[in-house]
């Protein structure tokens, strides 16, 4: 997934931003550097305050991305605003929990999530994994500053 | 003996017909008398009816309304939302007036302080949670559906997963919103032991 | 697939496999996968079985630990093609057990950023190197061939104190060794310093000054084993998730465990709080002298303890802000000079001392409820409750940091509760190496190896003995720290200034006013060492293209003292070389001559006609392994370069330092076996706790408990005061701004910023506060605002739900993001005692934009 060839609308509305404010800075300032920008996480220079992108709104595909290997965590594709985890619940399991998916018809967290520190799988999920969005995260509608060109195995194989 | 004997001159007093006013001047004054009193009734009803009085006690600004704000029934894309009593009183005025008076029990726990630290509220919380869950059971998730109407929902705008519950569930009338939906506005209390939450 | 055995099986099937193809096959395959890509379609994908896929047989597994945070958990790392292909965690390994948090899980995207240097770049106007030029392509020649003209000149002109370099709690073991030999040594100039400064440093202090040997006296085990839990200012569900995972696993697991949580603001450790604290900044200070008044008063005092045990001191107080001398605060601090200093005092006087921090001062002062504050008190207190204090940037990061992990260890002291399972004051790091590296190597500017410092004669004869160097050679007077570093640049003092793995423009305080304007003084050449293009590339004058985590052989030593090897697995892209070959390679242009004065060199005349490389590296020690004890498996780029195996001969070499002096490790090629092993390693056994008689093999026989880092085998308790911060919210500054990190990214986000997954779950900084403050200043969430200090501003936007909850008057701003450079708004205060940057607390204002 990450050989895709990414939006970069982001990185335009960023770039286009600098050039004007670039211009207006290089009427005003001798700042020698400012011509050249070379950060790619940041298209402006240094010494401006670039207008922040607008919040993103979350992005719910409701589908399972394909993972680049097993242990990769699954992102989470549903909105979670107001999900919470604390010690009195857990909102997560009430649709992922083994006896949750019947009713749910959520995918079940998998058998990795009851094995505890020694191996051991365990009746229920462990308590070490009880706080889910360590591994797994929301994903936001914006597409990545910069691309990544890691290959999944499989990938690698076809591409020789 | 003074005293009785005046109570019972007002007693037969209030038993005779008038002897100063004319019959329309009572029955338009008698009249225009229950507006006030009506009126003055129902505006105190319905101003302990509004979120401001509820969150007028520290007791529901520093926990219940700070747990509403960062929800979705609070703030949200169309900026329609939903005040504590949208939720938390009937709106058929018979069962409001029932509420109403439950209530009076609430101003008792004011005054003694029975939830007025964080600890106390969360000790309570389940007790709490417990009550709203069983009166939203027993009346069908009446204040859910004050807003959200399943027979006007568009099942289509929902997501697949949504879509899908939703038809089953509580289209079939095999569930009501609440099973599913609690912790929606607020925090939850110890889900232990609770149908779903194990 | 979590089965340990097939884990075992696989490597032992899957070693030389990858052996057969070619650099050139690498290169077309790679070749083919770019075209595709660029092409818009993916190549398609061979059809499989799930037992006999050709891709599962070529893969190779190999352990690493993690690349970011101080945890050290253990991956397996698949390989294939000379690519990563795959991370796994470590089923194996003590720290995690087969668990990765989030960035952990995709460390195999890590490498692979479109945007990785692959070449060095120097700032070039027609041809030639020029401070306003455009960053150009050169070769490693030319790069170097201008270095060390800058470096040479500086030295000529101004002496060793005017070169410099900025390193990094990310540097492999070797690295940060390398680096120091050259500086102290081969340069002779302590100006090196890691940045670990702005994030151990008072850690560091803390542990000395009680206890006179640095790192934890517990380790890991101590999760299991405590009864009750308490966060100082730590937010570890987000910063440290695995261990986070182990404390969840004791709390959920054993209904009697208890978890207390202080911060400045509530964060997701709060969700498993059953003592949730939220303090005014800087009160932690009289919080933990309450307790320590508590313990005293209600007669729980371990008196045999603390009288066999323990000395008590005074430390002085006014020692001001670590500021520039000129500064009005600075001038004020009666004590700045001698910040340091402490007088012995008596078990009375301390309890007269701390009498004054009683439960309603102190509630008043800190905003915490007495109840609260009475039953944090008596998780200390009573004495069958097991419990571990657990503390990071909220404590170090703070212009009081010592004296704050000086007060946490006195509470544990005055009970007793400690270098036992489940009683431990344990400081956890930041950074995969900030104590196998920055602390244990000595990479900072007044250290040396195993806790010896530059002051100390006999330390630098020690140090000038092992590296066969003569009496004189490494300087005395303690180097630059960090933030001077950036003082001095500005200032014209250090002109030729290298930085290797490590993002100071975007980490260091008060870019406007010391970072930029340094780094772009005209008087100054500025290396930088990275992978990525990142702001610090930005800003400097030559970028040299850098090999990262396993694409070069490497050790780091995490925070319960164990240290962890990794062998090369991957090539690194292009021309890009680790730190380490860039070190020793660039020791090769200089003539001893040209860097050492004459009457130096006349005590080793032998040395005369060499270069740095020859003295520093060639000198029997680091080249005595031949080049044939490398794995047969893996490659050792480096090793190959410099004709011996360079990573074994600077370990073994370092290793000296601390054999036979409570430092112990092991020997090298252990390490390639274990999963870590935490030092002291005597007769081959790993140390768990220290300073507990038959726990720890330094304890001498009949003391029961020896604090051997002093010469009294005694810790020091410290009467030490609340001071206020440098900077507090006033009339128009309104706001305090703490700043920190994210779950999703780690540090500046160069790495994490660059992996799809962990970008869209978080890729923008914003600014969290309470929902009252932005309604006060008609803000809502995601309204547009400008974070304005004394010093500078950004842009953000407002948040006033989600995972950071600030009371009134507090905001919080993470520093992942590049493009907000919060580093512009913080101050550069400092604990004039560990020289640490408090980036928690100064004053803002929030205004619309």
């Amino acid at each position: 997934m990450c050989s895709q060839n990414y939006s970069r609308l982001r990185m335009i509305s960023h770039g286009l931003a600098a050039g004007l404010f670039a211009l207006a800075i290089m009427m005003t300032s001798s700042l020698s550097f400012a011509e050249d920008n070379i950060a790619t996480l940041r298209t402006f220079d240094l010494t401006q305050q670039p207008t922040p992108p607008d919040m993103p709104k979350p992005s719910f595909t409701e589908l399972r991305e394909v993972r680049n290997y097993p242990e990769q965590p699954p992102v989470i594709p549903h909105k979670i605003r107001g999900y919470r985890i604390d010690l009195n619940s857990n909102k997560c399991m009430s649709c992922h929990s083994r006896k949750a998916v019947g009713l749910s018809q959520a995918p079940m967290v998998s058998v990795t999530h009851f094995m505890n520190r020694v191996g051991q799988v365990l009746s229920d999920v462990t308590a070490q994994r009880y706080f889910c969005h360590q591994c797994h995260v929301p994903q936001l509608s914006v597409s990545p500053l910069v691309e990544n060109m890691f290959i999944d195995a499989d990938d690698l194989s076809s591409g020789q | 003996m003074n005293l009785f004997r005046r109570m019972m001159n007002i007693w037969q007093g209030l038993g005779r017909p008038s002897r100063h006013f004319s019959l329309a001047t009572l029955t338009i004054g008698g009249f225009v008398a229950g507006i006030i009193f009506w009126g003055g009734f129902n505006t105190v009803l319905e101003a302990t009816n509004t979120e401001a009085f509820c969150i007028s006690c520290h007791e529901m600004r520093n926990n219940a309304f700070e747990e509403l704000r960062t929800t979705v029934h609070y703030s949200n894309r169309s900026g329609v939302r939903a005040t504590c009593p949208d939720c938390h009183v009937p709106h058929n005025w018979t069962d409001k007036i029932a509420r109403k008076m439950q209530a009076s029990k609430e101003v008792w726990g004011k005054v003694f302080g029975t939830i007025n630290t964080r600890k106390k509220f969360e000790a309570m919380r389940l007790t709490l949670a417990q009550n709203e869950w069983a009166r939203l059971k027993a009346n069908d998730s009446l204040e859910c559906r004050n807003c959200h109407n399943y027979e006007y929902m568009d099942i289509t705008a929902q997501s697949a997963r949504a879509a899908n519950s939703h038809q089953r569930l509580l289209g079939t009338g095999e569930k009501t919103c609440i099973d599913c939906h609690k912790g929606i506005a607020h925090h939850l209390p110890d889900m232990t032991g609770v149908e779903g939450w194990n | 697939m979590r089965d340990t055995k097939n884990i075992e099986k696989d490597l032992g099937q899957k070693k030389g496999l990858n052996k057969g193809l070619s650099r050139r096959d690498y290169m077309k395959a790679n070749a083919l996968v770019a075209a595709a890509a660029a092409a818009g379609v993916s190549a398609p994908a061979a059809a499989s079985s799930l037992a006999t896929s050709t891709t599962n047989t070529r893969m190779k597994w190999s352990k690493a630990p993690c690349r970011f945070c101080g945890t050290g958990c253990s991956v397996m790392v698949a390989t294939k093609n000379e690519r990563v292909v795959a991370t796994h965690g470590d089923i194996l390994a003590e720290v995690n057990r087969g668990l990765n948090c989030v960035k952990g899980y995709f460390l195999s995207k890590i490498m692979y950023g479109k945007d990785r240097l692959t070449q060095p770049l120097l700032r070039m106007t027609d041809g030639a190197y020029s401070k306003t030029g455009e960053f150009t392509p050169v070769s490693w020649d030319q790069a170097f061939d201008v270095m060390a003209e800058k470096f040479k000149a500086a030295l000529k002109k101004n002496g060793p104190t005017s070169v410099g370099m900025f390193g990094s709690g990310q540097w492999t073991v070797w690295e940060g060794y390398a680096a120091s030999k050259l500086m102290k040594a081969g340069f002779r100039s302590n100006n090196i310093d890691p940045n670990a400064r702005h994030c151990m440093a008072s850690a560091v202090g803390g542990f000395m000054r009680t206890f006179g040997i640095d790192e934890p006296m517990g380790c890991y085990d101590d999760f299991e084993a405590a009864d009750a839990f308490v966060l100082w200012g730590s937010n570890m569900a987000e910063m440290h998730p695995i261990l986070w995972t182990r404390l969840t696993d004791r709390r959920l697991s054993h209904k009697h465990v208890k978890v207390a949580v202080l911060s400045t603001y509530k964060h997701r450790s709060f969700d498993l709080a059953d003592i949730p604290m939220v303090f005014t900044p800087q009160t932690d200070l009289a919080i933990l002298n309450f307790i320590a008044k508590y313990i005293i008063e209600t007669g729980r005092v371990n008196k045999d303890f603390v009288k066999d045990h323990t000395n008590f001191r005074r430390g002085n107080t006014d020692i001001g802000y670590g500021l520039r001398p000129d500064h009005p605060l600075q001038k004020k601090a009666k004590n700045a000079k001698k910040a340091g200093g402490s007088t012995e005092i008596t078990f009375e006087e301390y309890a007269a001392f701390v009498a004054d921090y009683d439960v309603d001062t102190v509630s008043e002062l800190s905003g915490v409820s007495k109840d609260d504050l009475i039953a944090l008190a008596e998780l200390y207190a009573k004495p069958d409750t097991r419990v571990m204090s657990l503390w990071t940037m909220g404590v170090n990061q703070h212009t009081r940091g010592v004296w704050c992990n000086n007060l946490l260890y006195n509470i544990h002291l005055l009970t007793g509760k400690i270098s036992e399972p489940g009683n431990s004051p344990f400081s956890l790091t930041g950074q995969p190496s900030a104590c196998g590296t920055a602390r244990e190597v000595g990479t900072f500017s007044h250290r040396l190896p195993a806790d010896m410092v530059v002051k100390n004669p006999k330390h630098r004869a020690i140090a000038e003995d092992i590296w066969k160097l003569p009496d004189g050679t490494i300087p005395e007077k303690p180097g630059y720290h960090a933030v001077q570093h950036n003082r001095m640049l500005r200032d014209g003092k250090l002109n030729a200034y290298w930085v290797q793995v490590n993002n100071n423009v975007q980490a260091a305080a008060n870019l406007n006013e010391e970072t930029l304007p340094g780094y772009r003084n005209p008087d100054a050449f500025i290396v930088v060492s990275d992978a990525y293009p990142t702001v610090t590339a930005e800003a400097a004058d030559l970028i040299l293209p850098t090999a990262m985590w396993v694409e070069k052989e490497g050790a780091y030593g995490n925070a319960e003292r164990r240290t962890q090897f990794w062998h090369e697995l991957v090539p690194a892209p292009g021309e890009s070389k680790s730190d380490l070959w860039q070190l020793v390679e660039f020791s090769k242009r200089f003539k001893v001559e040209e860097v050492w004065p004459e009457e130096l060199l006349a005590k080793m005349p032998e040395h005369r006609g060499k270069t740095l490389y020859d003295i520093l590296y060639r000198n029997g020690n680091v080249d005595r392994y031949p080049l044939s004890e490398t794995h047969h498996d893996y490659d050792n780029h480096e090793s190959k370069d410099f004709g011996f195996y360079i990573q074994k001969g600077l370990f073994e070499e370092y290793a000296q330092f601390g054999r036979g002096h409570a430092h112990d490790l092991a020997d090298f090629d252990t390490y390639h076996k274990e999963r870590g092993l935490r030092w002291p390693v005597v007769d081959g056994k790993e140390t768990k706790w220290r300073f507990r008689e038959d726990l720890d093999p330094y304890v001498e026989s009949g003391k029961g408990i020896q604090f051997y880092g002093h010469k009294d085998g005694r810790a020091n308790i410290f009467a030490l005061p609340y001071e206020p911060p440098a900077e507090s919210p006033d009339a128009e500054y309104d706001m305090w701004l703490c700043t920190g990190r994210v779950l999703e990214h780690w540090h500046s986000g160069s790495m994490t910023q660059r992996v799809p997954e962990l970008y869209k779950a978080y890729p923008d900084a914003k600014v969290y506060m309470h929902p009252d403050d932005a309604d006060a200043r008609g803000l809502r969430r995601g309204s547009e605002v400008r974070v304005v200090s004394r010093r500078g501003e950004i842009n953000s936007r407002v948040e006033t739900r989600g995972r950071n909850r600030p009371p009134k008057g507090l905001v919080f701003v993470p520093w992942f993001d590049a493009s907000q450079l919060i580093n512009k708004v913080t101050l550069d205060a400092t604990d004039p005692l560990s020289k640490q940057t408090d980036y928690k607390k100064c004053a803002v204002k929030i205004i619309p934009a």
